[in-house]
């Protein structure tokens, strides 16, 4: 069974690491310009912000909570409170913290509707950003982080030739992806994910679990907050929404099962990598901007109908 | 001691029979729920902003901004019951509108527009039948992609302007009739509704739609074709997706960006207030569903009316539907844990 798991998320990786060098390939060999530093940039600048909302959006899937709907209202009220804070001059880590402390109360606050309610987590996030964002619209119209502090440096900066905040996304998905099937807990939100029931006859607390996890992928949403303000200029509570979309394609990618159960973590590199190479290929195959979101609808459906596929015909 | 058992053995085979209780049915179930809610809104409307709330003009109004809403939540409402949500119905409609404006502007006659318009709308509710009955995919996550993929196709229809106008003064007099001094193509919705309720209780179609999101092992059992229903299923939500594009774009004479974005979560989230669920399939009923379109079109009137934040019409749907998930849970639904 485990090392069936394994085998899986090989056989993914490997498929995902294919098509994306296809992509590469393919467009380098149209446009030769396409394989330059400028194209790793904006690739790994994408990268970033989606990765790091993937890792709450597959902490949510794979305990078994399908989709976190709400994470468009979690991260611009995390934004917001790194905004405010870094205009009041605090220091870079304050920001940080008191970012990712927003994220996480909001994912506390669907946690206890949830687990307090006994109600779907994809409907409840659903109320929750309707309501999070209508009350984000009173709070502020049009925030941006002070030119010049620290964030805002912070944002533009470079290390080893890529964007400084492509660095912590990377580390955060490879030491997620190493403590899930390692740890404790990784272990109990897997088998909460799994089968709730065997997860609850072995004395794993769901309810204990569900907060853990909610809260734990709010703290990401909060520190995606971070990178969001430091690198988008002005925004409002609706600047975040067409983010949603590329961040659950990119978990249903990664092989992360929206049932529950299954995935690796790290196979996000790869699968958000991959997304976010699309709209820069494209504008070098003279395709418009519009048409990246036909591409990425149509492999979001092959993708979803492949798994299915599998799991209809038992195929690890 | 046979005083004690003659009266319990009487009632032994009460418990095979499901006890039918009409009245009470008709006082605690969904649809009366969100009749109950129905009545609320209009009373704070009465009180509120007055007489006018009732008057023919502000019905007008309200009349010709639902009319896509209720097509499209009828149709979409036999897929929730069939136990498949399709997400891509907001999309759609943007699709469908660009589509059938585009045409329009290439002289096409408005019916031969609309045919091609909903062939095309069926053929992408084919791909999602594939997807979801064909390969079993995941409903919310594959019909999610078709959300994204026919919102591309939409803004190319629409190229570098975001906006096709398409006036077209013929349509434009005949959705903006009024009979009665409604407007005539709300009261055909309204009707749509009806015919729609009347399948889903009165019908075979309906009653096999309901069985197959109930339970689709027993429906396979009871020799039901389940996936036949769902494919019919889903290309009835994708042709309701059709009808409202167009009418759309009859309404306002152009097709924009905007249209349709986003509307699959406000008809949802009405359709849930109403009574269905987006996660089991057999629940619902057409007019709690027309209900729940009502309710919300009625609390974002009133806010209007008051010059009142729309934003605050948001909130109140969020709620809403939070209280209609837990209504739902607490009259038998499942409980997450």
């Amino acid at each position: 069974m485990s090392s069936g798991m394994r085998f899986q998320g090989w056989g993914t990786g490997l498929t995902l690491l294919a098509v994306w060098l296809l992509l590469i390939a393919a467009t380098g060999l149209y446009r030769p310009a396409f394989l330059s530093h400028q194209t790793v940039l904006a690739v790994s600048f994408t990268m970033s912000i989606v990765g790091v909302l993937a890792i709450g959006q597959g902490l949510v899937a794979i305990s078994g909570g399908f989709l976190d709907l709400s994470q468009p209202a979690g991260l611009i009220a995390s934004s917001l409170v790194a905004v405010r804070l870094s205009e009041a001059g605090m220091p870079f880590a304050v920001v940080i913290v008191g970012a990712i402390l927003t994220g996480m109360a909001w994912g506390g606050l669907n946690a206890l509707i949830i687990v307090g309610a006994k109600l779907n987590p994809v409907i409840v996030t659903l109320a929750t950003n309707f309501i999070g964002l209508a009350a984000l619209f009173f709070a502020f119209q049009l925030a941006e982080v002070p030119l010049g502090s620290t964030i805002h440096q912070f944002g533009r900066a470079k290390l080893l030739g890529l964007p400084a905040i492509w660095w912590p996304m990377l580390a955060l998905v490879l030491v997620v992806g190493f403590l899930i099937p390692r740890t404790r807990y990784g272990r109990r939100a897997i088998a909460v994910g799994g089968n709730r029931m065997a997860a609850r006859a072995r004395g794993i607390s769901l309810k204990k679990t569900r907060f853990a996890i909610f809260i734990a992928a709010g703290g990401f949403v909060g520190f995606a907050g971070v990178l969001f303000c430091a690198t988008s200029g002005p925004f409002n509570p609706s600047s975040a929404n067409t983010l949603q979309l590329n961040v659950i394609a990119g978990v249903i990618l990664a092989g992360i099962s929206l049932a529950g159960g299954r995935g690796n973590f790290w196979l996000l590199l790869l699968s958000v990598g991959f997304l976010s190479t699309i709209p820069t290929a494209l504008v070098f195959f003279g395709l418009s901007s519009d048409t990246q979101s036909i591409f990425q609808g149509l492999i979001l459906i092959s993708a979803v109908a492949f798994d299915g596929y599998r799991a209809r015909r038992g195929i690890p | 001691m046979t005083d004690a058992t003659v009266p319990r053995s009487a009632p032994a085979p009460a418990p095979y029979i499901v006890p039918h209780h009409p009245v009470r049915e008709l006082l605690t179930g969904p649809v009366a729920s969100i009749a109950f809610t129905v009545i609320a809104v209009v009373a704070v409307g009465l009180i509120w902003v007055g007489p006018r709330f009732l008057s023919f003009g502000n019905l007008g109004i309200m009349g010709a901004f639902l009319i896509v809403p209720l097509v499209v939540g009828a149709c979409a409402g036999f897929a929730l019951l069939s136990g498949v949500v399709d997400l891509s119905i907001g999309s759609m409609v943007g699709f469908s509108s660009a589509l059938f404006a585009l045409l329009l502007t290439l002289n096409w006659d408005p019916w031969s527009a609309g045919a091609v318009t909903l062939l095309a709308c069926l053929a992408f509710g084919a791909i999602n039948a594939i997807a979801i009955v064909g390969f079993g995919a995941e409903a919310i996550a594959a019909t999610l992609g078709m959300l994204v993929a026919l919102r591309g196709i939409t803004w190319v229809l629409l190229g570098p302007q975001g906006a096709i106008f398409s006036f077209n003064p013929g349509l434009s007099d005949l959705v903006n009739q009024t009979l009665f001094g409604l407007p005539l193509f709300f009261l055909v919705a309204i009707v749509l509704t009806v015919i729609a309720a009347v399948v889903v209780t009165k019908t075979r179609f309906g009653r096999h739609v309901q069985a197959v999101g109930g339970d689709d092992r027993a429906a396979t059992r009871a020799g039901i074709p389940v996936r036949k229903i769902r494919v019919a299923a889903l290309l009835l939500a994708s042709l309701g997706a059709g009808i409202g594009g167009i009418v759309f774009t009859a309404q306002l004479g152009s097709a924009a960006r905007a249209t349709g974005f986003g509307l699959e979560f406000q008809v949802y989230a009405a359709l849930m207030i109403g009574g269905y669920s987006i996660l089991r399939g057999g629940v619902g009923n057409p007019v709690g569903g027309a209900l729940g379109l009502l309710a919300v079109a009625g609390v974002s009137n009133i806010l209007d009316l008051k010059a009142i934040s729309p934003y605050y019409v948001n909130i109140i749907v969020g709620l809403l539907l939070l209280a209609a998930v837990l209504l739902d849970r607490m009259r038998g639904g499942d409980a997450y844990e």
